[in-house]
């Protein structure tokens, strides 16, 4: 099968000193504007699977708009499953209950069972508890029976996994990995940002927080509509690393940081992949690869990694990480700029976290040395929607230096929504 | 089969598929853009901002030539220029407050009239009527079973009322940290701030729970000028009684 070739660049300082092992280089790796799905074999009628799973423990008719929100933004995203594309909605509570279709399978959309699916969305009540490992396994049996390729579920909570022992979350996520990917989405602010990240990176999904009910219907539109436009399923990052060399770390880092170095899948002898989950047509994402080479003499050119996607057998486009050994110091010292801008990125998703952690467990001097430095790498690397939600945390005295001083009192949603969206990155090319 | 330097078997012509060494010649991929994206700053530092008044180069919020503030776009000398005890902003009166406290002697309070006190004390009454107003911790603050009477004689320009904190660099001159330390005193609560011709004036810049002066909330940011016998309450329990 001919793929259609997905651009891949690589950004780095390819010259190193006499002796020096490390090599740097951002990935980045763009999908084709159009034609994804011609060659790449469109998801035929029933080559995409949805699932909405929509939390009705107790807690979620208070206040009640919750219940009333998710209910109308589930039934939003379910206008927007295509004709064809296999569906179901699921019901959490201390267990999970298939609400559409009510026998466990999946139905087809079309008019008629879109219909009929809304109706059985509104008559959701919340009543019970929380065990989102038994959703997961739910929504995995489901789309275990399905036949297709692309496969993609949406899970909304307001609260803590409580009903069910921690490592049931876990083994269900192991589980449920490579199966479908997983959008997760907090409403109000009882929910544990780190459980739902959890879920998200296994997952190969995204995490966000929905403070306000009223803003759920939009962003489950968006996020079903994003869904339908993915094309290719099952992409994996491959990296082949010379012999003796170590892979210190694969990392996504645009359009956000996720460390993916824990999930290598061994596929050849120098070679591990690196799941990435479904493309859409004209997608871009940014990867930055970390890898220790043994040091060769000056004036040598070595193949530090080849970085390929790959979807099955297909390979669908290749980069070349290199090392050369260099004794003129202005070529090794060079520092690259996109290598030093995801490096700053990745800082910036870290020190958020950690001075978050640290406002909690009440260092106030802690917190104010690694939000300050939060605030200069947001102002210093143009990351305003980090820098806007940093604000409403600490009130920024001085930018460019990082001087600030922690706000008294902090709205717990936008505390969680700086957590969430802490690993945003933004981009420094024009 | 393509031959590497070191020897191994590739079936890559590009690069050696076991050690990676570049095998014989062969142009890997026409102009990689690895050499043209290495540039030798990262793209978006910070430009150096010069001072607008020495031009020295910007390193923090004060310049380290001529001190001017980059933030507020003042320069240096201006904060110390007296002359405004009425009606001061809160946010200058806490800047500029160590500044103040350190000038001259010669200033106009200095040397007029007789010298003033605050005396400290924990006032039951006082507590009782916080107490009963209710508020959101009341209920988990205990009057204290002793405390001393303090008495703080006041001089200089300013005097600042409040808890010593070690970690913002704060040390009021009249400092009620305790113990017993009065949980509802800010750690910068008041300034009293000396008048041209003798007197003293108070002033809230902002505390957290207000102040008041012989039983009237005072507004934040206005100077109220003081009588002796005057009591400022503020926090719990805490009264300064004014002595002349």
């Amino acid at each position: 099968m001919t793929e259609p070739n997905f651009t891949v660049e690589v950004f780095q300082n390819e010259y190193l000193p006499a002796g020096g092992r490390d090599v740097n280089a951002i990935v980045t790796v763009a999908a084709p504007d159009a034609g994804l799905g011609a060659a790449g074999g469109a998801p035929a009628d029933g080559g995409r699977a949805e699932i909405i799973i929509v939390d009705c423990s107790g807690s979620m008719d208070y206040p009640h708009a919750k219940i009333v929100q998710a209910r109308a933004a589930t039934a939003a995203a379910i206008d927007v499953i295509a004709d064809g594309v296999a569906f179901a909605v699921i019901a959490g509570t201390e267990v999970a209950r298939p609400v559409f279709p009510m026998d466990g399978r999946m139905a087809v959309a079309d008019a008629a069972t879109r219909e009929t699916a809304k109706s059985a969305v509104a008559l959701l009540r919340p009543s019970g508890g929380t065990a989102m490992g038994m959703w997961l396994q739910l929504a995995r049996q489901m789309f275990g029976a399905s036949a297709a390729s692309l496969r993609h579920a949406i899970l909304l909570t307001d609260g803590k996994n409580e009903h069910e022992p921690p490592d049931h979350l876990t083994a269900a996520i192991a589980d449920c990995e490579g199966v479908f990917s997983c959008d997760c989405r907090g409403v109000g602010t009882d929910w544990q940002v780190a459980e739902l990240r959890r879920i998200s990176t296994g997952l190969l999904g995204t995490v966000d927080i929905v403070a306000d009910p009223a803003g759920l219907a939009a962003d489950f539109e968006s996020m079903m509509q994003a869904a339908m436009g993915k094309q290719v399923a099952d992409v994996a990052l491959r990296v082949w690393t010379p012999q003796h060399a170590e892979l210190r770390f694969v990392k996504q880092v645009a359009p956000s940081v996720v460390d993916m170095t824990g999930r290598r899948a061994q596929s050849g002898p120098q070679a591990g992949d690196y799941p990435t989950g479904a493309w859409a047509n004209g997608e871009s994402r940014d990867y930055h690869v970390c890898v220790q080479v043994t040091s060769a003499a000056i004036g040598q050119e070595m193949l530090a990694a080849r970085v390929s996607l790959v979807a099955g057998a297909d390979v669908l486009g290749q980069g070349l990480v290199r090392a050369i050994w260099t004794d003129d110091e202005a070529l090794s010292t060079r520092i690259n700029p996109n290598v030093a801008h995801y490096t700053g990125q990745a800082e910036l998703a870290q020190v958020i976290q950690d001075g978050l952690e640290a406002r909690k467990t009440g260092d106030e001097e802690l917190a104010t040395a690694k939000l300050g430095r939060a605030v200069a790498l947001a102002a210093q690397s143009g990351n305003e929607d980090t820098a806007k939600l940093l604000a409403k945390v600490v009130d920024v005295v001085d930018a460019a230096t990082g001087t600030v001083r922690l706000k008294r009192k902090v709205e717990q949603a936008d505390e969680m929504a700086l957590d969430t969206r802490s690993t945003k990155t933004v981009r420094t090319r024009a | 089969m393509p031959a590497c330097p070191a020897g191994h078997d590739s079936s890559a012509t590009d690069f050696c598929d076991v050690c990676g060494m570049r095998i014989g010649g062969v142009a890997a991929s026409p102009a990689s853009p690895a050499s043209a994206a290495v540039q030798a700053a990262p793209a978006r530092a910070v430009p150096a901002e010069p001072c607008p008044q020495c031009g020295t180069e910007r390193t923090g919020q004060f310049c380290e030539g001529c001190g001017f503030d980059f933030r507020s776009g003042t320069p240096a000398s201006a904060a110390a220029q007296p002359g405004t005890t009425t009606a001061l902003d809160p946010a200058s009166a806490a800047a500029t407050g160590s500044g103040q406290a350190t000038a001259p002697a010669s200033s106009p309070a200095a040397g007029h009239g007789p010298a003033w006190t605050a005396v400290v004390t924990a006032d039951r009454g006082y507590y009782d009527r916080v107490i009963a107003a209710g508020g959101p911790d009341a209920s988990s603050i205990e009057f204290p079973a002793y405390c001393p009477e303090r008495r703080f004689p006041l001089s200089g320009q300013e005097m600042r009322v409040g808890r010593r904190s070690v970690s913002r660099g704060l040390e009021p001159e009249i400092d009620l940290s305790g113990p017993p330390a009065d949980p509802g005193v800010s750690h910068l609560h008041a300034v009293l701030v000396a008048q041209p011709g003798g007197g003293w004036s108070l002033l809230d810049p902002g505390s957290s729970n207000g102040t008041q002066v012989n039983g009237v909330d005072i507004q934040t940011g206005v100077a109220v000028a003081l009588q002796p016998g005057d009591q400022i309450c503020m926090g719990a329990w805490t009264v300064l009684t004014i002595q002349a």
